[in-house]
This record gives structure tokens, sequence and C-alpha cells, in this order.
């Protein structure tokens, strides 16, 4: 209660915001602010605009309406994918992932210095990986891949940083270790923002906490959030029938 | 002839020369549609230059019959024009109708490569003179290359490796992973249209030798090729050029001794493509670390050392009690002859020795034996503890792992497991 009273610096803005996917909304009306330092959670049932969410803030996906913007100028922002959606039989070392972290910083055609690779080791190192940087992606584990893709993120040294479901399908001791990192970021005055599936782990992790369930159910301080109505709210079936209603629409203006 | 006069002699040269620089961006700009997965966006893109090869050729036959040379020079323009108008609808129908890529690519090949047949037979007629050359391009033909051709291949391939060159970095970000790129402030769509014109300038280099039917051939089997030998991205460009190098050298090589021989013309284009397909078949077969008859070799050798490894702890645990020849013949179904050659071989292991008919374990024998049980039970322990695997269904999986686990593995089973002495059977952990 107390934390929310106090003066926090407002660092994420999103005003009305709306995004469709071929004239299906998928994001509706979205409107919240986020502080600055802390540890963001945005929960929701599968294709509630989670990943959208974070898509549009990142630049990624163009809203249909609304916007969203960092209220911060020329604050640095890094983003962890989703394990599924990249290429692992790519022809490409860990290093070499890592190391494209400082591309951004490098530009087109800047080549990467002395500096720039002992930071990917170093970086490689405080994920735990430091063995296994010449290793080509697919070989390694279902945690390493996502300690790699953070390490990475790390690499770009981001003031923000999105993680788009980061502890799927990985043991627990990575789960921890990344945790650690996270938090470590944080102590260090950065804004984290990890899309997460799991209830029950949310209050040991997390400050804040967004609830989306393709509105915006609640956004606010966990303790004072995260209820037993608004879990209902966010993972009931009261969405349904605004889905079925919305696909009629669809039917309907596009004239099939 | 010597090999050398192919690269330096006045009238074969320019086809060697002609058909390696065309192979070798060909097979550069196919290293970034394999890796795209738009393998097929070659197919579509070299056969849309037909309307536009015919269209070229009629262009020079209608004003500028005289410079016969320069005709080459039309052609390219004119097929290069074709085929990026074939990609821009097709961009156009993937997005604004979500036609689903492979049937759109299907769609603007049969539509580009119909119109320009249409237009081809018009001129058999109206430029009966020129019908030859306009056929030439469908097939490809090397023997009529001249030096010129050297001259323009080798500018347009060095412009397209000095653009990989220089975007190499941007290119990969854009390549493994686009939303990555994008949040680096790359310009991921200016870099993917780049390289979708140099894709098209690349084919259309390659029509004159290899064919507007055949050139996309040149596209991805030199980096199908590659691909089995390396795990990074530079060294896929440069072992795919250098295959497509060789194949187009030897494919124009052959092209030319046959014909001698058999008195016939015999295309190069269709050679080099054969060429090139057979080093990325024998790469399949034979790449030290995927290739199938190594990996086959691999596995059989894996096989074989279970079945020592199983021999061993079969023998330890009778107890010193009599192991013949027979007994262990039942235990394992095995023929006779596959036997006597497992076991001569661990018998020159040292790991066995024989008497009186009955084999032995050697000290060294006995050491792997007993580690082998440790291995099995642990295991079994472990998946029986941790995993909360029942103590009936541990042992198969136990039975395969044993032969599997490593030192480093076995150091933390051993620290989770707490330095166990028995396993979940009862039985002792040597």
């Amino acid at each position: 209660m107390q934390t929310y009273k106090r003066k926090l610096e407002t660092i994420l803005k999103a005003d009305q915001l709306c995004v469709h996917y071929d004239k299906h909304p998928v994001l509706w009306n979205v409107s919240l602010e986020i502080p600055k330092n802390q540890m963001v959670a945005i929960i929701g049932p599968n294709g509630a605009g989670k990943s959208t969410f974070v898509k549009a803030v990142l630049n990624l996906v163009e809203p249909f309406s609304g916007s969203v913007n960092f209220l911060e100028e020329g604050c640095s922002i890094a983003y962890v994918p989703q394990k599924e959606s990249i290429d692992w039989t790519f022809p490409i070392s860990a290093f070499e992932v890592v190391l494209m972290g400082r591309y951004g910083k490098l530009g087109y055609f800047k080549k990467p210095k002395e500096k720039d690779k002992l930071d990917a080791i170093k970086m490689l190192d405080v994920v735990g990986m430091k063995t296994l940087k010449d290793k080509q992606i697919n070989q390694l584990s279902g945690g390493q891949k996502q300690r790699l893709f953070i390490a990475r993120a790390l690499m770009q040294d981001p003031d923000i940083l999105f993680l788009d479901e980061p502890f799927t399908g990985i043991d627990m001791a990575t789960e921890k270790l990344i945790i650690d990192v996270l938090k470590k970021l944080k102590d260090e005055n950065k804004t984290i923002f990890i899309v997460h599936h799991d209830l029950r782990t949310l209050r040991h992790y997390f400050d804040w906490v967004i609830l989306l369930n393709t509105y915006l159910v609640d956004s606010g301080p966990i303790d004072m959030v995260l209820t037993k109505e608004n879990i209902e709210k966010t993972f009931g079936n009261t969405l349904s029938l605004f889905e079925e209603a919305n696909i009629l629409s669809t039917t309907h203006t596009k004239g099939l | 002839m010597s090999l050398l006069e192919f690269f330096l002699d006045p009238v074969l040269r320019a086809p060697t020369w002609g058909c390696m620089l065309m192979a070798i961006s060909t097979s550069l700009m196919g290293v970034i549609s394999f890796l795209k997965k738009r393998s097929l966006v070659g197919e579509t893109i070299s056969h849309s230059t037909y309307p536009g090869v015919v269209l070229g050729i009629i262009f020079f036959a209608t004003f500028f019959p005289r410079f016969e040379s320069m005709s080459i020079v039309f052609v390219l323009v004119f097929a290069f024009l074709s085929s990026v108008l074939s990609m821009k609808i097709l961009n156009y129908i993937e997005t604004r109708f979500h036609v689903k890529s492979d049937a759109g690519l299907c769609f603007i090949l049969a539509s580009f490569f119909g119109f320009g047949l249409l237009l081809a037979s018009h001129a058999q007629f109206a430029f009966t003179n020129h019908y030859k050359k306009i056929q030439m391009y469908l097939y490809g033909q090397t023997a009529t290359m001249h030096d010129v051709h050297i001259l323009i291949y080798g500018l347009l391939t060095s412009l397209i490796v000095l653009l990989i060159y220089i975007f190499y970095r941007p290119l990969q970000l854009v390549l493994f992973d686009e939303g990555h790129a994008k949040s680096l402030n790359i310009n991921v769509s200016k870099i993917n249209k780049l390289f979708n014109y140099l894709l098209v300038l690349s084919l259309v280099v390659g029509i004159r030798s290899v064919g507007i039917v055949l050139a996309s051939g040149m596209l991805i089997a030199p980096v199908i090729a590659a691909r089995q030998y390396t795990d990074r991205l530079s060294l896929l460009f440069v072992l795919s050029a250098i295959f497509s190098a060789i194949s187009a050298f030897l494919g124009n090589y052959l092209s030319v001794v046959m014909s001698i021989d058999s008195n016939r013309t015999l295309p190069s284009g269709p050679l080099i493509v054969l060429v090139s397909a057979s080093i990325a078949f024998l790469s399949l077969l034979f790449a030290p670390k995927n290739g199938l008859i190594f990996r086959l070799a691999r596995i059989s050798e894996f096989k074989r050392r279970c079945l020592q490894e199983n021999i061993l702890k079969y023998i330890w645990k009778t107890n010193g009690r009599e192991v013949g020849h027979s007994s262990i013949k039942d235990f394992f179904h095995l023929n006779s002859v596959s036997l006597k050659y497992t076991l001569l071989q661990m018998k020159r292991k040292k790991h066995i020795y024989n008497s009186n008919g009955s084999y032995r374990l050697t000290k060294r024998g006995e050491q792997i034996a007993s580690n082998i049980v440790r291995l099995h039970r642990l295991w079994e322990l472990y998946l029986a503890s941790h995993l909360g695997m029942s103590i009936e269904r541990v042992h198969p999986n136990a039975e395969e792992m044993e032969h599997i686990l490593t030192p480093e593995i076995e150091q933390k089973l051993v620290s989770i497991l707490n330095n166990p002495k028995k396993d979940p059977h009862k039985q002792p952990i040597p």
C-alpha cells in the first residue's frame, strides 16, 4: 500500500493501445503506467496478447490505434524472445550470438573490438556458460539456450529488459540462476518486464504485475493487484463471448 | 588440353571464367536463401526472367542490330526488370490477398514463364534470326561466351561479394533473429530489400551459362554441401563459393571434353548442375561430422562397445563360475562368428583371457565391468529416488545409460545421492 503511494517515476506509458492482427483485436484499449526500477510480470491466458504487448512496446508490431511510449529519452532496451521463435540450426556459435548484442552499438560497419569480445565471454560467464562458448547453438540444452539469450541481452547493457516466457521448459536450478541475474540488474536501477505464466512463483519474483486478457484487467503493485477476483477475471472464461462477437463482426465487415 | 588452358586459352577461357563467376555469385546468394528458408524463390525468379530475356533480344534486334556483342547487356537489364516485377507481384498477392508463399511462387512462376513462351513463339516468326539466341538462354550455352561476358560477370560477382562483406554483420543479425535486429535499430526491411535485389541479380547472371530452367539449381546445392562441413556462417559462404566454383569448372570441362569425344554438343548447364548436385549428395554421405556413412560407423562402434561391456558385465556377475563360449552365445543370442570376433577383440584389449575353455576377466576387465554395474545402479537409484519412477521400471533405462554416463555425470550423481551404497533393488553399488 505504502509503495504505491510513494511517488514513483514512470518509465513506460500506454494510452488506449489497440493492436490488431488481420482486423482481429489482440490487444484492446490498454492504458497503463509502469514505474521505473521494478520487476514487472505480464500474465494472462494463452492468446491474451502478452507477447503482442511486448512487441508493441518494442515497435515490432504497429498499433492499430493508441500509443505506447517510454518516458525517458534515449534509454536502451533489450529483448529476449521466446525460444520457439529462433532457428536453432542456424550456423552460429554461442559466443557469436552473445557478441551480436553489441552490433546495435557498433552500427552497420564497425567491427567488434577486443573489448567487445572479452565482454561477450564475461557475459557468458555471468550465466555460467563460459565453457560452452564455441558450441553450435543447437547443441545446448533448453536451459542453456535461454541463458544464452539472456547473456546476449546483458551484452546490450540495457536500461529496460523484456523477456518473453524465459522459464518455459527449463529446470529449477536454471530458473533460479536467471532470477538471481535479473534481481542483480534490478539492483542496478534497471526495469525488467517478464511474460510469465507460473502463478505460484509470482509473489517471490515480482514487484509489479500487469494482468492481461486482450483488455487490461489490472496493473499495479503485486500486493494490491493480485487478488482472487482479478485472477478469475484474467483466467476465467468471460472473454469467449467477446471473441465470438468479434469473429462475427469481422466476417460481416469483410463481406465473407 | 591441359587444365591451365581452360583458364588462359582465348576460346576456352570465357566459358570457364564465366561459369565460375556466375556459380560463385549464385551460391553466395543461395546461402542467404537457404538460411531464410526461402529456397524456392530462386526457381521463380529465374523463370520470371524469360519474358525479359525475349523482350531484351527483340529490343536489341529492333533498335541496335549492329552491336552484336552488346546484346547481353539488354538481356541482363530486361531480365532483371522482369524478375523484380515478378517479386513485386508476389509480395503484393502475399500481403494483400494472404496467398500462401508456396502457392504464390508457383502461380507467379507459371504466369511469367508462360508469358515468356508466348513472346518467344511470336519472336520465332517476327525475328527468326534471333530466335536461336532466345532458345540459348532457356538451357544455357557457354561455348559462345566472349571476354565481354567475363568482364560483366566479374563486375556483378565482385559487387555481390563486396556487399556481402560490407554488410556481413547486419546480414547475420537479420538472418538469425529479425526481431532482435529491429530492436538494435537495424533497418531490417532495407537489408532484406538489398539482398533480394542481389538475389535477382545473381540469377540473372546465371541464366546465360546454366540457363533459365536450371539457374536456381546452383543456388541451393552448394550450400547444402557446405553446411555438412561447418557450423560457421562465414565459412559457409566461403565453402559454398568454393564448391560452386569447382562444379562450374568441372561441368564446363566435362562439356567441352565430352563434346569433342562424341562429336555432339553437350550443354554445360545441366552438367554443372549435376556436378554440383553430386558434390552435395556425396557430402551428405561422407562429411566427417554429419555424413551418413560416418554416422553409421559411429553407431555401429557404439553398439559394439555396448556389447563388449555387456559381456564383461555378464562374466563379472557370474562371480568366478565357468563362463564358456556357448553360455555367452545363448545369453546374448549371437551367431558364432560375430561372437568369436568380439571375444577376440576383447582378448586383444586384454579385458578377458581364456583359461581351459572358460573366459575370465583380467584386472582391467574387472575394473570396467564393476564401473558399468556401478553406473547402472547409481542411475537406477537416481530414477527411483529423484524422478519418482517405480522400481520395476528403472532397469531398462539404466541398461542403456550405463554405457553413456560420463565421469562428470557420475560425480554429480554421487553428490546428489550422497554417495550411496545400495541401489533400489537392495544390491550393493560397487
